[in-house]
């Protein structure tokens, strides 16, 4: 798509958008995060702010990889080297998670202290 | 001979060589932060303290974020004009971009900056105090209360430096080196401490490490006329200076008679078992063991002097970093082997500016003791080191606990509650406002759910309080200041540290994974600045060229601002 | 991918010959070469230095394992200065610090500075683009650096050696809390060998890292003329394999490094749990709060691909030499292929089954026992085709070869005994006893090195215009072959009963201590405890018997037979069409490649093998409009 000229003149605008949406969704991320009358869920930090920043957070990059970094239109040997990047990395962090998490029991951190009970963070 | 491929694209793979190598560069980018997000994961779900949400200045942040996400934008036009072979408009563009990593590591910068210089520590209650350290004072000054010290007062230690009034202090009757493992600039402030309160470091005894009839040496290195020189000396008498020179000396001659020594034992041991394998050929080297051993008197070993010990007259007071010292009441060892006898003298912390309190700590602690039970938390707080001891920090908490039940009677009709910060954390412009306000004037506003506090200045928002201003605040008292100050004693004190990678794991993450970003940013800049700067001739030789190492370097950028993209929120929102 | 589609480049397919480069001097062309051939002997040379040091270090440990009351004995000792003795003997005797130093550098030094230089950077360098007719890596001066930064990382972690603190002493696993107190005496950490130890990883991944995006890229993009993927040599696509190992599974190594560096130099607390007490610093005046288990997490999520990163260079290696030297083509060569993608993506799942002891939950140990028992199913097709690629061959032994067939059995006996550690159950009473050591060199030693060696033979004639010794190769063969089993087999058995791997008096100390006061434990010990005996003396054998190795090595460059031909072996991989050794630019012409790898045995021609690169002719019963469109302008030929 961004490789005639005329294309590349075409293709201003959307970066242009593309820049105001990425600026926007900042404010937006902050204002949620900071402003308590726009808080959601508790008052405070809690699970929604965590879901709505990550969520615009995903946005961006999404945005970002797709039309800044061309990704949206990529041969298709770009995708499968990237790819695997993304799904090594989905497996460190999902494995890694699951090995703290672990649905039948997980003791928690010993505490190092002679004589005291692990201590059990997760909730 | 030439690589095919580097500027027009293979065929049945569409792509030029750099572009492959960018994307798998990319992928492994991924993983290096996958790695990081992951240990984040984990450090934030496996905490056992409050994990500091929203801690960070918000505004740097946002500015920083804005920054890169312009000049994101700014790479892909400079990327375009070169497509559309507009040299000037490339140059324009690209400058832009490579302003904007500046503006953003000078941000960072001014962020990491403060963070170095701003002190935490952690109570044995684990109630948490911020603030500013003040500085050791020469001896014999003292200074009025609410007076500032002039820049003359303060101790300097050997490098000119101010000490922060974090020391260990222990006065030392006796020291002693490791002959091997001491470490330079440690010895060199004990010299220079002690000469500057005319005290004097002699060897203790007579220390013989050849033939020759111990001499004595002054503190240079000098002996008297007609004896040895340092340099050739192989006794040492009782009451010779400690210096530098004397040290190296013994440290040479000691490394001398080690090696030779250990030459002569390992020969004499090898012979040993040889004699003991032809004496009981049938036995084990097991059961030989306890009896083969070396003749030391038949060997021509030489002294080995593995410490060498000093005595201090008059008995001194010097300062020790904690971290380097592991105290007793009568000893002392640091880290470089050097055993101290004498009497640990107080080592109070000495905040000149307390900035904030924090007692979410503590209050975990006192629930993972007897659950969810918030009167505990209150009389624990109350019962605290803190707030019995200084009643400016006590003044300030009874009315955060005003404030509070207002708050909360605010956040009810919402069908709300206050959040454990707002609970338990007293943050530098609430303690202003404390400081500044009336218990009886204590009100919070309407409709902003948040708890009292004075408003930031721009220049607050970036480099914290403006001590100079808040300092001289004029309190409902009388007296002036905003900010109490507090003498910490040693025993109360926990862990303390400045706001680094060291004071908790989120500071560390915090650290390092901005600082790795950070790096990313300065190479992307180099490597985009070098095409700005340097680009000419790939571009009179082949605009394609430059345009195809623009793209990728550009993808480069646009990796580093994604990964912000997501660091901004996880650090500093959440 | 098909054949249609892999044009060379319009404007620079051509000037292979270089006679228009002037000569690049003396450095250029030995030491800052940019020739990916030059880089891998580079490669070479250095990870058989490293390798021989690391061996060095391991008969130090075997001399404190069987005789702890005996000082080291001066055929030993000589490296030490006397100031070392002082340091690190006690008497002469090895102390168990040293042990452990000598310990963790000799797993560091064979694994991350001998194994993968030499399988992938040496023998990865040399022959992969000769085998997919390039002329050279996408990126040369990229892999100089890549070379350089190995032997920066290299140097940095031995030059701690010298230092007061001594190299690393914490296992080369490298395992946090100890690995962050390690040292902690050195007032100047960025000058205690366990830091030295970090920044050392780092250049060695960032090593790595270039390495790995140069070849991917290399084998990607510059594959000649009718190389489509399906045509490729296996070597190659192990080298794929490899290089996509080493780009996803390094970085997250590389974080751990940097934190575990954070936490030595900045005090943080990564890897620091609360209340972490030590005997010599008391309570450790750190924050706390981190997670010993994340860096074993982030360790072992390189720590599994890289034993196959160790691996497929071998397996690699062999898998050229077999079909060369039986004149059959690769059995299942299809199944190879897809085995080894397999291998790849499964070993990014499988790495906490080296974590079974450390508390984790069922649910995970099952999923990691599952994926690792699944993980044998590839391996065991890519060994099964090699041992039946031999059945009805007409096997010439040649010295590359003789090699290659002892890798089968060997590297059979590694991978076996590895099942029962997959399982967490037997796990839990095998870990971290010898029975592992065994197993791991099993894979390691007789399998991996006999895959490298059998490499270095075959491939000598090409790199150096010279054969090897067959003579010699023989003397240096049964002797490793008899001491490698006579070094590991008896430690499968000590394993079993419960010998633990870090023992630097091996075992004395559980030694019943007189009559009646002996446990049971004891009793077992005492029956095994001579085999460290035989296994240290295997060692020393095994160290005579690489005398003849290096004689042959070197003095064949003087005294060895020389080639006749380019392609002595008759073998139909694209190196052997190169001149002998290649120039710089590898090709005369531009090779053209109209078949599959392994053509040999074929009935319809009259050798017994039909080369990649030989042109086909138009009247035989061979298809050839389909295989490549038009004709090539010159036709390539082994002079």
């Amino acid at each position: 798509m961004a490789d005639s000229p005329e294309a590349i003149k075409k293709a201003t605008r959307l970066y242009l958008l593309i820049g105001a949406v990425l600026f926007g969704g900042t404010v937006l991320t902050v204002l949620v995060a900071t402003v308590p009358s726009l808080d959601f869920g508790k008052h405070g930090f809690d699970t929604a702010d965590l879901l709505i920043g990550l969520l615009i957070a995903t946005v961006k990059a999404t945005l970002v990889a797709a039309i800044f970094m061309h990704l949206n239109h990529e041969k298709r040997l770009i995708y499968w080297l990237f790819g695997l990047g993304i799904g090594a990395a989905i497996c460190l962090l999902f494995l890694t998670g699951l090995a703290i998490w672990d649905p039948i029991h997980y003791n928690g951190f010993p505490t190092g202290v002679p004589g005291s009970e692990p201590v059990r963070h997760f909730k | 001979m030439e690589i095919p491929y580097i500027f027009t694209p293979r065929k049945d793979t569409g792509l030029v060589n750099s572009k492959i190598a960018i994307w798998l560069f990319l992928a492994s980018e991924v993983m290096l932060f996958g790695g990081f997000f992951s240990a984040y994961i984990f450090l934030r779900l496996g905490a056992d303290y409050p994990w500091p949400e929203r801690t960070l200045p918000v505004l740097p942040g946002l500015i920083n974020t804005f920054v890169l996400i312009g000049s994101s934008v700014t790479v892909i036009f400079a990327w375009m004009s070169l497509k559309l072979r507009k040299w000037h408009q490339f140059q324009f563009f690209m400058a832009i971009t490579v302003v904007c990593a500046g503006v953003f590591m000078v941000l960072k910068g001014i962020e990491y900056n403060v963070k170095f210089h701003h002190q935490a520590l952690r109570l044995k209650d684990y109630a948490v105090v911020e603030g500013h350290l003040g500085y050791e004072l020469k001896d014999g000054v003292h200074v009025a209360h609410g007076e500032e010290p002039k820049d003359e007062d303060f101790a300097l230690n050997h490098h000119g430096k101010k000490i922060e009034e974090n020391m260990i202090n222990f006065e030392t009757s006796e020291l002693s080196f490791n002959t091997v493992r001491y470490h330079h600039d440690w010895v060199e402030e004990i010299i220079a401490h002690a000469a500057e309160r005319n005290a004097a470091i002699t060897l203790k005894e007579d220390l013989k490490l050849g033939k020759e009839a111990p001499v004595l040496f002054d503190k240079d290195g000098n002996a008297a006329p007609g004896s040895k020189p340092l340099a050739m000396a192989d006794g040492f008498a009782k009451g010779s200076v400690l210096s530098m020179k004397l040290l190296e000396r013994i440290t040479e001659l000691h490394l001398e008679a080690r090696s030779h020594n250990a030459e002569l034992r390992t020969d004499a041991f090898r012979e040993e078992w040889k004699k003991a394998h032809a004496q009981y050929p049938g036995k084990s080297d097991r059961q030989l063991a306890p009896d083969v051993k070396i003749d030391v008197t038949k060997l021509d070993l030489k002294v080995e002097h593995p410490s060498i010990g000093f005595e201090v007259q008059p008995a001194t007071v010097f300062h020790f970093r904690p971290r380097d010292i592991q105290e007793g009441p009568a000893s002392g060892t640091l880290r470089d082997g050097t055993a101290l006898a004498g009497k640990m003298e107080e080592s109070p912390m000495g905040f000149h500016y307390v900035d904030a309190l924090d007692f979410r700590h503590l209050a975990m602690k006192v629930e993972e003791k007897v659950g969810d039970n918030p009167e505990a938390v209150e009389k624990a707080i109350e019962e605290s080191w803190l707030i019995k001891s200084n009643h400016e920090l006590k003044e300030i908490w009874e009315k955060q606990q005003k404030a509070l039940g207002l708050l909360t009677a605010e956040l009810a009709k919402k069908d709300r509650v206050p959040t454990e910060k707002d609970k338990y954390r007293v943050n530098w412009q609430e303690m202003v406002y404390y400081a500044t306000t009336r218990l009886e004037d204590i009100k919070i506003e309407a409709g902003k759910y948040q708890m009292p506090h004075v408003k930031m200045e721009l220049d607050e928002e970036f480099f914290g309080p403006n001590y100079a201003v808040r300092a001289k605040a004029q309190r409902p008292d009388g007296h002036l200041g905003s900010f109490p100050h507090l003498s910490v004693p040693r025993a109360e004190v926990q862990f303390a540290s400045k706001f680094a990678p060291a004071w908790n794991t989120y500071y560390a993450i915090y650290f390092t994974m901005t600082g790795l970003h950070g790096l990313h940013v300065i190479g992307g800049a180099l490597v985009l600045g070098y095409y700005l700067f340097c680009g000419k001739k790939m571009y009179l030789s082949n605009p394609e060229w430059l345009a195809n190492r623009v793209e990728v370097g550009g993808l480069f950028w646009h990796f580093v601002d994604l990964v912000w993209i997501f660091l901004f929120p996880i650090l500093y929102l959440m | 991918m098909s054949a249609h589609a892999a044009p060379a480049d319009d404007h620079h397919g051509h000037g292979h010959d270089d006679h228009h480069h002037h000569d690049p001097g003396f450095w250029k062309k030995y030491f800052f070469s940019t020739d990916h051939k030059t880089i891998g002997i580079q490669y070479g040379l250095t990870a058989m230095a490293f390798l021989a040091f690391g061996f060095y270090l391991m008969m130090v440990m075997r001399w404190s394992i069987a005789y702890p009351h005996q000082p080291l004995p001066e055929w030993m000792s000589w490296i030490f200065t006397d100031n070392w003795k002082a340091r690190w003997l006690t008497d002469g005797k090895v102390t168990g610090e040293t042990y452990n130093m000598f310990g963790a550098m000799h797993g560091t030094i064979m694994v991350f500075l001998g194994i993968v230089p030499l399988g992938f950077g040496a023998f990865g360098n040399y022959v992969t683009p000769l085998q997919i007719g390039a002329v050279d890596m996408a990126f040369p001066k990229l892999n100089m650096t890549s070379y350089w930064c190995y032997l920066a990382g290299g140097l940095t972690m031995c030059a701690s050696f010298f230092m007061e603190s001594g190299a690393a002493k914490s296992g080369w696993t490298n395992y946090s809390p100890l690995a962050g107190f390690a040292d902690g005496q050195i007032v100047n950490q960025w000058l205690a060998g366990q830091t030295q130890w970090l920044i050392g990883l780092v250049l060695l991944i960032s090593s790595s890292l270039l390495g790995s995006v140069n070849f991917i890229t290399t084998i990607i993009n510059l594959r000649a003329r009718g190389m489509t993927w399906m045509r490729m040599p296996f070597f190659v696509w192990a080298m794929l394999v490899t290089g996509f190992l080493l780009l996803l599974a390094f970085p997250p190594l590389e974080a751990a490094g940097i934190m575990q560096l954070m936490d030595r130099v900045g005090h943080s607390s990564f890897f620091m749990p609360s209340g972490l007490y030590s005997a010599s610093e008391g309570l450790a005046d750190l924050s706390g709060g981190g997670s010993p288990l994340l860096f074993q997490h982030l360790f072992w999520f390189l720590g599994h691909p890289e034993v196959y990163v160790l691996l497929l260079p071998a397996i690699a290696c062999v898998a050229e030499i077999i079909p060369v030297n039986t004149r059959r083509p690769l059995w299942g060569y299809k199944a190879m292929v897809y085995g080894v993608l397999t291998l790849g993506f499964l070993s990014f799942v499988v790495w906490a089954h080296h974590m079974y002891l450390t508390g984790m939950g069922p649910v995970v140990s099952t999923f990691f026992q599952t994926t690792t028992v699944l993980i044998s199913i590839p391996s065991v097709i890519l060994l099964t085709s090699m041992i039946i690629s031999l059945w009805g061959g007409s096997i010439r032994f040649t010295p590359g070869m003789i090699w290659a067939l002892a890798f089968l059995p060997m590297f059979g006996i590694g991978g076996l005994t590895g099942l029962p550690l997959a399982f967490n159950l037997v796990d839990l009473h095998l870990h971290d006893t010898y029975y592992v050591i065994g197993h791991f060199h099993y894979v390691v030693a007789p399998g991996i090195l006999f895959g490298l060696f059998a490499g270095v033979y075959h491939w000598y004639p090409k790199i150096t215009g010279r054969h090897m010794s067959n003579v010699m190769s023989h003397i240096h063969f049964w002797p490793s072959l008899i001491c490698m089993n006579l070094i590991f087999f008896p430690m499968l058995t000590q394993g079993m009963a419960g010998f633990h791997r870090r023992w630097y008096n091996g075992g004395d100390a559980y030694m019943p201590s007189g009559e009646g006061s002996a446990n049971v434990f004891s009793l077992i010990v005492e029956k095994h405890i001579d085999l460290n005996i035989l296994m240290s003396m295997g060692a020393w054998a095994m160290a005579v018997a690489q005398i003849p190795f290096v004689i042959n090595l070197f003095g064949s460059l003087l005294w060895g037979k020389k080639v006749e031909s380019d392609n002595p072996y008759n073998a139909t991989t694209l190196e052997w069409a190169t001149p002998t050794p290649p120039g710089h630019g590898n090709f005369v012409t531009e090779p053209s490649v109209y078949r599959g790898p392994y053509e040999y045995s074929r009935p319809d021609c009259e050798d017994d093998y039909l080369p990649q690169w030989e042109e086909p002719k138009r009247d035989a019963a061979v298809p050839v409009a389909s295989e490549l469109p038009g004709t090539p302008t010159t036709h390539p030929s082994a002079h």
